[in-house]
């Protein structure tokens, strides 16, 4: 008897193949999971049966498009089941019900089914169960919604399931030998039982030794080397190491890959997820915790569950856990290296120092185990915490890049080592050694703090430069800068010019303000009144430059002025400080003007204070 | 220094923003880079380098920083026409206008102009008003107008979407936040299915969503969801000081379901962030969170507690033991004030009444405990 579905078919395969799966290839995944789970529920009655999945391509004589046959011997299906199935059918024209339906083993058998029309528009079901008394029933299914149900013709011998493709002539390309294999292994490489494939006169086995991590191996260096094969095979990358992985919450146990290059932030990496040795995906992601980023992965998972479309993990509990788990083995993994092989550690940080310093951050026993490897900037070059405290009582560090440049080079000069913790995680880090380690001390360093560390003048040096110090500030008071004098290397630089963290925003505020039109202009005021860093900047002569001593004697006071206003630009630029609307007309001005007293002193060399 | 050398240097700071997740030295990094530009009088560089520190900026944590970044590229914008695509800045603009009622220093009015600036600036493209409209229905909502709110509410939701108007995940997590306000918390737990089971999501979705249903779902009863969403949703924002209000969120769940040790963490975590953020509206959100939180231990009679606080905190103890009552009223004045400020420059009593929902959570608390050595005691 013949009869129609109630639903409309073609829909479902529509919300199928746009919306659940990727690509039409899944087919093969949905037959052999089909497979799997009638083994299974076989192997539970029968626990000695060990199964077998045949594919077989029987091409037509007139050149026509082939059939591939499908069949296990697994628990097969009874009529009553038969008809179970068609009615979850029915049911799943949702997307939410089709997950739902996934979760049994019949639902799951019907929603497979369907995926098949993604290829063929006629579909062959052969199956005698092993219950009942081995009567063989067959359903013909066709695209167009109409299907029909009797005992078969041709009853099978022993119980299981025969599944009969008749490929469409646009989908030809899912039914050759050499694709049919391709995704078999794809998808079933690592099921436990034969997948034989029948095609051109040949059988032969498809997935041969099942999960490479399962496998015993004569030695360590043979597993390892074998597993990063494996790891090449599936990636396409020469890892630098592998890291066995195992979690008892969702059964998870697989391999990492630590990544050859340092990876960069938005590539999430892309996992190759089994589930029950089936592909799941090969582009999960939630499977390790944030800070895990430096290595990729493939498992096998036999108790998380998927989401609808069967690409990735469904956000729960166990999942959370077995997170949880998997980075254990991570931090595990490095432990080990820090304690036994601190060269191996050196290098995973010189390419993964941002997942190391992550995890340090989090872990306190891991900090105090991997701190001592841990590189930093300073002033004085590159050296971890523990150099540094060799050499110096207290760590001192800048938290932005800004300040690092503005102390980097005189604070090198005067021997004092300041880290640039403007990296990620770095203040973090610094700021978490005296917990750990009380006897440590660290402090914050800003740029406005290092004149404070220049020499002093002598009584008779600041009688001779304090008319510079009252010219200069007077000179420097419509740009809200002071002036000091000191004594500080390197003495090539003539003044530095220092300001707290916030002063640098301050002057960005200031020229965006002068850009603007009214109504950004008043909103970048409002910015302006509640900005940090309102502390006036302080230009510092050098008093061991020989052109700021020689300018400290100069007698022509409008020469003194304009230089001190150069040095003063000077600074600005040498600091990374855009000009604004007015040190840019100081430059300009300024530049004749020293052009101009230049000239006017006849191009004598002996002229009042020429500037060298 | 040569030519060559600070465009290597700028080469060097875009590609190590570009590795770097959003948060300060991602922001650092770009500021370098565009103080380097303008150094060198690069205006084309410098135009590149602030567009991309307008994104960095927004969803980093630093809203003072894209607003001032955003204002220079628009003046360069309007100065040169021809030389750079002031279309590049129309979306920008919407996350700008969108975080100005967020600084009490802004005046109503400098806000109220921008929005008939940002207004003016897309029906000039011929875009349709749904943008628009949401900015001013957010607007008033966060400064208290309820009754605008509710018109532009309105208006919102029925126009038509088109190229300016924000992701769909987005408008589906303001909507929810609607319905939360109007305590409609099984309406706005139905539309937030999509979100929570990943189904739909963007850059900051479902990372905001899921510290907006913690509320809901303690109101509801529904306490072990509330636990996933926050063991879920809490480690997408730790990160990330763009998310300083959500962590506000998450301890004010904490709080409520008894968690008060956990709670500590956060609160330790992440005062730092609210000492000095930018946003003092995100800033509010914390204390207040925090200040129901530390109101919970004086209750339970702790005197003094041991905390790693930062170095910048006021009250900063070189040992690390606070007084709890000491610690709980420096918090509770901060969040005091900054409702003060805000309610003063928006004219109306929102922040206040803020505030009191905060006081009357008590009544909600419905202890669930997390971790399973105590839940099992």
């Amino acid at each position: 008897m013949d009869h129609r579905f109630q639903i409309n078919l073609r829909g479902v395969i529509d919300l199928l193949s746009h919306h659940l799966y990727s690509s039409p290839g899944v087919y093969v995944r949905e037959l052999l999971q089909n497979a799997t789970d009638a083994l299974r529920a076989r192997q539970l009655l029968e626990p000695a049966h060990e199964g077998t999945v045949r594919v077989e391509l029987i091409e037509k004589q007139d050149g026509g498009p082939p059939t591939l046959l499908f069949s296990d011997d697994g628990v097969g299906l009874t009529e009553e089941e038969l008809h179970r199935f068609l009615a979850t059918i029915g049911e799943s024209s949702k997307r939410e019900a089709l997950a739902e339906r996934r979760n049994d083993f019949i639902g799951q058998f019907g929603i497979g089914l369907l995926s098949c029309f993604m290829v063929c528009d006629e579909l062959l079901v052969v199956t005698r169960s092993v219950k009942g008394e081995g009567q063989t029933m067959e359903w013909r299914g066709r695209h167009d919604g109409t299907y029909s149900v009797r005992p078969s013709e041709h009853p099978l011998e022993r119980p299981g399931t025969q599944v009969f493709l008749l490929a469409r002539a646009d989908a030809a390309e899912f039914f050759t030998a050499e694709r049919v294999h391709q995704l078999a292994l794809h998808y079933g490489g690592l099921l436990p039982f034969p997948i034989l494939l029948t095609a051109e006169g040949r059988t032969e086995r498809i997935n041969t030794e099942g999960a490479p991590w399962r496998r015993k191996y004569e030695s360590i260096s043979e597993r390892r080397a074998a597993l990063l094969a494996y790891g090449r095979e599936v990636f396409g990358s020469d890892f630098l190491d592998c890291i066995p992985l195992e979690s008892t919450a969702g059964q998870v146990e697989g391999v990492a890959f630590v990544l050859p290059f340092s990876p960069h932030y938005n590539a999430k990496q892309k996992h190759r997820v089994y589930l029950k040795n089936m592909l799941l995906s090969e582009s999960a992601e939630n499977l390790l915790p944030d800070w895990a980023f430096f290595v990729k992965c493939v498992v096998n998972a036999n108790e998380l569950r998927p989401t609808a479309s069967r690409e990735s993990f469904y956000e729960n509990e166990t999942l959370a856990k077995a997170r949880e788990a998997l980075g254990q083995a991570l931090r595990r993994y490095l432990m080990e290296l820090a304690r036994d092989e601190p060269r191996a550690l050196q290098r995973l940080i010189s390419l993964h120092g941002l997942s190391v310093k992550a995890l340090a951050l989090d872990d306190d026993d891991f900090y105090q185990l991997v701190i001592g490897w841990l590189p930093f900037e300073t002033s004085l070059g590159t050296m971890t915490l523990v150099d540094y405290r060799r050499a110096h009582a207290t760590v001192r560090y800048v938290s932005s890049l800004d300040d690092f440049r503005q102390v980097a080079r005189v604070a090198a000069a005067q021997g004092l080592c300041v880290v640039n913790a403007a990296y990620t995680y770095d203040t973090e880090l610094i700021e978490k050694l005296p917990r750990l380690f009380p006897q440590a001390k660290v402090e914050p360093f800003s740029a406005a703090e290092l004149p404070q560390s220049f020499e002093e003048l002598t009584l008779d040096e600041r009688e001779s430069v304090f008319p510079l110090v009252k010219l200069a500030e007077l000179a420097l008071q419509p740009f809200r800068c002071d002036v000091a004098v000191k004594k500080f290397r390197p003495k090539e630089v003539p003044t530095l010019y220092s300001e707290e963290s916030g002063g640098a925003f301050r002057r960005e505020v200031e020229r965006a303000r002068e850009e603007s039109d009214e109504l950004y202009a008043s909103v970048m005021d409002s910015v302006l009144s509640s900005a940090r860093g309102d502390d006036r900047p302080v230009l510092t002569f050098n008093f061991l430059n020989p052109v700021v001593r020689r300018l400290a004697g100069v007698t022509d006071r409008a020469l003194m002025k304009l230089s001190v206003e150069m040095l003063y630009v000077q600074a600005l630029l040498l600091g990374h400080r855009p000009l604004n609307a007015k040190e840019m007309a100081l430059l300009n001005q300024g530049l004749l003007g020293l052009i101009a007293a230049r000239l006017e002193g006849g191009g004598e060399d002996s002229g009042p204070g020429g500037m060298h | 220094m040569t030519a060559k050398d600070w465009h290597e240097q700028v080469d060097a700071l875009l590609a190590r923003a570009s590795r770097l997740q959003h948060g300060e030295a991602r922001v650092m990094a770009l500021e370098e880079a565009a103080r380097l530009a303008d150094t060198h009088g690069d205006l084309d560089l410098a135009f590149e380098v602030r567009d991309g520190l307008i994104d960095a900026a927004t969803f980093g944590g630093f809203p003072d920083k894209a607003l001032v970044a955003f204002a220079w590229c628009r003046a360069q914008a309007k100065k040169h026409p021809t030389r750079f695509e002031a279309d590049l800045l129309l979306w920008k603009q919407k996350w700008v206008v969108g975080r100005l009622d967020d600084f009490p220093h802004i005046t109503r009015k400098q806000i109220q102009d921008a929005l008939d600036d940002i207004e003016q600036t897309y029906a000039r493209v011929d875009a349709g008003k749904r943008a628009i409209l949401k900015l001013r229905y957010q607007t008033a909502r966060d400064m208290g107008e309820e009754a605008a709110a509710e018109a532009y509410w309105t208006q919102w939701v029925a126009a038509p979407r088109d190229h300016l108007t924000d992701c769909r995940a987005c408008d589906l997590d303001d909507e929810i936040d609607h319905h939360i306000d109007r305590g409609e918390y099984a309406k706005a737990l139905r539309k937030a299915r999509p979100i929570l089971e990943g189904r739909s999501g963007c850059a900051e979705i479902p990372h905001l969503t899921y510290g907006s249903v913690l509320y809901p779902l303690v109101k509801l009863g529904r306490l072990e969801e509330a636990r996933d969403c926050h063991l879920r949703g809490y480690p997408m924002i730790r990160r990330n000081r763009d998310f300083l209000a959500a962590v506000g969120e998450h301890v004010e769940f904490l709080a409520l379901t008894g968690n008060l040790s956990r709670g500590l963490v956060l609160f330790e975590k992440h005062l730092g962030w609210a000492l000095d953020h930018a946003s003092w509206r995100d800033r509010f959100t914390f204390h207040a969170a925090a200040g129901f939180l530390l109101s919970r231990l004086v209750a339970e009679g702790r005197g003094t507690v041991s905390l790693r606080l930062p170095k910048a905190f006021p009250l900063h103890q070189e040992q690390g033991s606070y007084e709890m009552r000491e610690l709980h009223g420096w918090v509770e004045t901060q969040a005091r004030e900054i409702a003060a400020r805000f309610d003063a420059r928006n004219g109306t009593d929102h922040f206040q009444k803020l505030l009191e929902r905060t006081r009357g959570l008590e009544k909600d608390v419905q202890p669930f405990l997390i971790d399973t050595e105590s839940r099992e005691q």
